[in-house]
């Protein structure tokens, strides 16, 4: 045994193979910590045996996954380093703009991509470097043409809720950076003025910005495919892409000096004539109260910061991804969102459960029976989340280029406490012939034409669960239905249709408000998402 | 094979310290190892474990008697390994991951594995050198290097460093 060296207790006398299974049930940091306690331990702990277990009990990908994920890096230590830094990334993100239809999904690769309604474009990619760090590149399309935007991922924390765009003095972290200190003294840039943070995220991103190369342009995920050669290909194809571009990524990292005096001197002539913002200050106020408390305690101040303040000679300046744990009041379950803070929000999903047992995202769309292949019909992704006896349906996005409602509506409230006393108006499906059967309803109200666009009324209605899992919610007035489906993002996407990015800050929050939805390739276009995906082949 | 003649078949089984065990044969197959033997027609005499103590291979058999007493209901099943787990110590875990290991008995593998990471869990470094009699044999820079390999594995969990 390999171990020899370290003692005589019988604990050494367990073979590799005992530690694999007994190490499974462990943490990373467990793992480690037996690791560090001596030479021996520390090598055994190290096999790809121990840490493919772990890569599979994060749950992220699937084994085929992540055996392919593995010929890219290292070891599957280097990959579980990636897949465990950046895991808290994974989900849906919303930003403020509540016309607009968009929202980002972080999602670990790879995925499928066929022609369908759901579009995308790529927000931004967090690449698994060789050694299991982070290569960062937001993506963005410029005068025609497709372009990244290399970056630091700078920190993750695990119960992050907010991820922050910014420029920063560009040292690449060891490792990212976990400590939840205190975001104030951390983040000078969201100390900046906003007329500031924006032409400086747009001074550096064309600085930093790469052109993408044709070969790393054509495909972004495997094809949803079902032979096993052609799933081979996506991947031999995807593993190029990513050497391409990581290529690109060092290449930055090495030749490129973007120094804070050349970004002062490029800004500095227009910066000097402008009117105080006040929107850090509401920012402040409104939202990120925890701010405020640091800012008191460190700064003793809430003064914005000057550009030259925050640009120090010498730095060398870049690009930072930032995902911080931050107090964000809500609304239901809508988060209260700065308005021009290049930040996205993270949508807090609720899974299912014994008394909960239909919170979750669900797809809707209008009219009976629900035919969500039907052209012209629009998808409306919904969130189910309960809030004492109140069943909520969330709107997070609309399929339509033209948003009747906020994103964040409530599309109906129900009492899981009060049964519907109403009639399920059809007994029959219309192609089957197949009786319908309601498990059970509810009575509440759902969303109707109130005081203007963004303060909708209510109406009365019910929610009928049906026996075949859909959930029918019928406006008692007007005999409106929407019809509720569960519905799994990542799928949706593997049927989606790629367009084309807007320009890279843009492209990340959209900061201008708007009523149509501008990722829509075409009017005709119905649900618009632009997601990032999260990567690493 | 025995099991025809339709009376309940015992096997003898011998520890690597010559103690020797009857059990009943529907119990002793839990054991992939010892169900291989039966079927092959190997288990007519005594069979000898190699690998086994007496005091392992005693706890061994009275795990098999309980959980083949227990009809198809994996809650008490599982229920009746954690209670026959609770009270054993470190060293005992280890002999009968050993020993469950070289019988091949999954069931008993996975408990006891899961037992012993319960053990390890959230435990500093300091522990597991104390707990384990463990010489540090790493110079204080090599012990620098791998603690900095392994920082993203930190998220400020407290370690229990008295347990």
């Amino acid at each position: 045994m390999s171990f020899d060296i370290c003692g005589s207790s019988l604990f050494f006398a367990l073979p590799d193979d005992i530690f694999t299974v007994i190490t499974s049930s462990l943490s990373p940091r467990d793992v480690c910590s037996l690791g560090l306690s001596c030479q021996g331990l520390n090598s055994v702990l190290s096999s790809d045996e121990v840490w493919l277990s772990q890569c599979n009990k994060l749950g992220l990908l699937a084994s085929s996954t992540l055996i392919e994920w593995r010929k890219g890096v290292l070891s599957y230590k280097a990959l579980c380093r990636f897949l465990f830094n950046t895991h808290p990334l994974i989900g849906i993100w919303v930003q403020q703009n509540p016309e607009l239809g968009n929202l980002v999904y972080v999602m670990p690769g790879p995925l499928g991509l066929q022609d369908g309604r759901i579009l995308w474009a790529p927000v931004f990619e967090i690449f698994c470097k060789y050694n299991g760090s982070t290569a960062f590149f937001l993506h963005g399309r410029e005068e025609g043409a497709d372009y990244v935007y290399p970056g630091l991922l700078k920190s993750v924390d695990t119960d992050c809720n907010v991820l922050f765009l910014q420029v920063e003095p560009r040292h690449q972290p060891d490792e990212i950076d976990k400590d939840v200190s205190q975001i104030w003294t951390e983040m000078p840039f969201i100390r900046l003025e906003s007329d500031d943070r924006e032409k400086l995220l747009d001074f550096v991103s064309s600085q930093v910005r790469d052109i993408v190369p044709q070969a790393a342009n054509a495909l972004l995920f495997p094809l949803s495919r079902n032979g096993e050669v052609d799933s081979e290909q996506d991947f031999a194809v995807l593993h190029e892409r990513r050497l391409l571009l990581l290529l690109m990524y060092n290449r930055v990292d090495t030749d490129l000096d973007l120094r804070s005096s050349e970004v002062c001197r490029s800004l500095d002539g227009d910066h000097r004539n402008r009117s105080k913002g006040k929107t850090l200050f509401r920012f402040l106020k409104t939202g990120l109260k925890q701010l405020l408390r640091e800012s008191r305690s460190t700064t003793g101040d809430q003064e914005h910061l000057k550009l030259n303040e925050f640009l120090r000679p010498g730095d060398i300046v870049g690009l930072s991804l930032r995902a911080k744990t931050v107090d964000v009041h809500c609304y239901k379950v809508w988060p209260y969102m700065h308005e021009s803070l290049s930040a996205l929000y993270k949508f807090p999903i609720q899974a299912p459960k014994a008394t909960h047992e239909y919170a979750g995202l669900w797809g809707g769309t209008f009219g009976w029976p629900p035919s969500s292949d039907k052209p012209g019909k629009a998808l409306f992704l919904i969130f189910i989340s309960y809030e004492n006896q109140e069943m909520i349906a969330t709107k997070i996005l609309e399929g339509t280029s033209y948003v009747a409602h906020p994103n964040g509506s409530a599309m109906f409230i129900v009492n899981i406490d009060k049964p519907s006393v109403g009639i399920f108006p059809w007994d029959t499906e219309e192609e089957s012939n197949t009786t319908i059967e309601v498990k059970e309803s509810f009575k509440g109200e759902g969303i109707s034409d109130g005081y203007g666009f963004r303060y909708p009324g209510s109406k009365p209605g019910s929610l009928f669960v049906l026996e075949n899992g859909l959930l029918v919610f019928l406006w008692e007035e007007s005999r409106e239905v929407l019809t509720l489906q569960r519905l799994d993002l990542g799928e949706l996407l593997r049927r989606g249709e790629r367009v084309n990015p807007l320009s890279p800050v843009s492209n990340f929050v959209y900061l201008t408000r708007k009523y149509t939805n501008v990722y829509s390739g075409n009017p005709d276009s119905r649900n618009p998402l632009f997601f990032p995906r999260y990567d690493s082949l | 094979m025995a099991a025809e003649t339709g009376t309940p078949t015992t096997l003898t089984l011998k520890s690597n310290d010559d103690e020797l065990f009857s059990v009943a044969e529907s119990a002793a197959i839990l054991s992939v190892t010892i169900r291989n033997m039966v079927e092959d027609g190997c288990a007519g005499g005594v069979i000898p474990l190699d690998n086994v103590d007496g005091k392992t291979l005693a706890s061994v058999i009275t795990y098999m008697n309980g959980i083949s007493a227990i009809p198809a209901d994996e809650e008490k099943k599982k229920s009746y390994r954690d209670k026959f787990l609770s009270d054993k110590d470190f060293e005992t875990l280890a002999d009968m991951v050993l020993a469950a290991n070289y019988l091949n008995m999954s069931c008993l593998m996975d408990a006891v594995s899961a037992k012993i990471a319960q053990v390890m869990e959230k435990k500093s470094v300091g522990w597991v050198r104390r707990k384990f009699g463990i010489e540090n044999d790493y110079t204080p820079e090599e012990e620098a290097a791998v603690k900095e390999e392994h920082k993203w594995t930190f998220e400020g969990v407290e370690t229990d460093d008295d347990n």
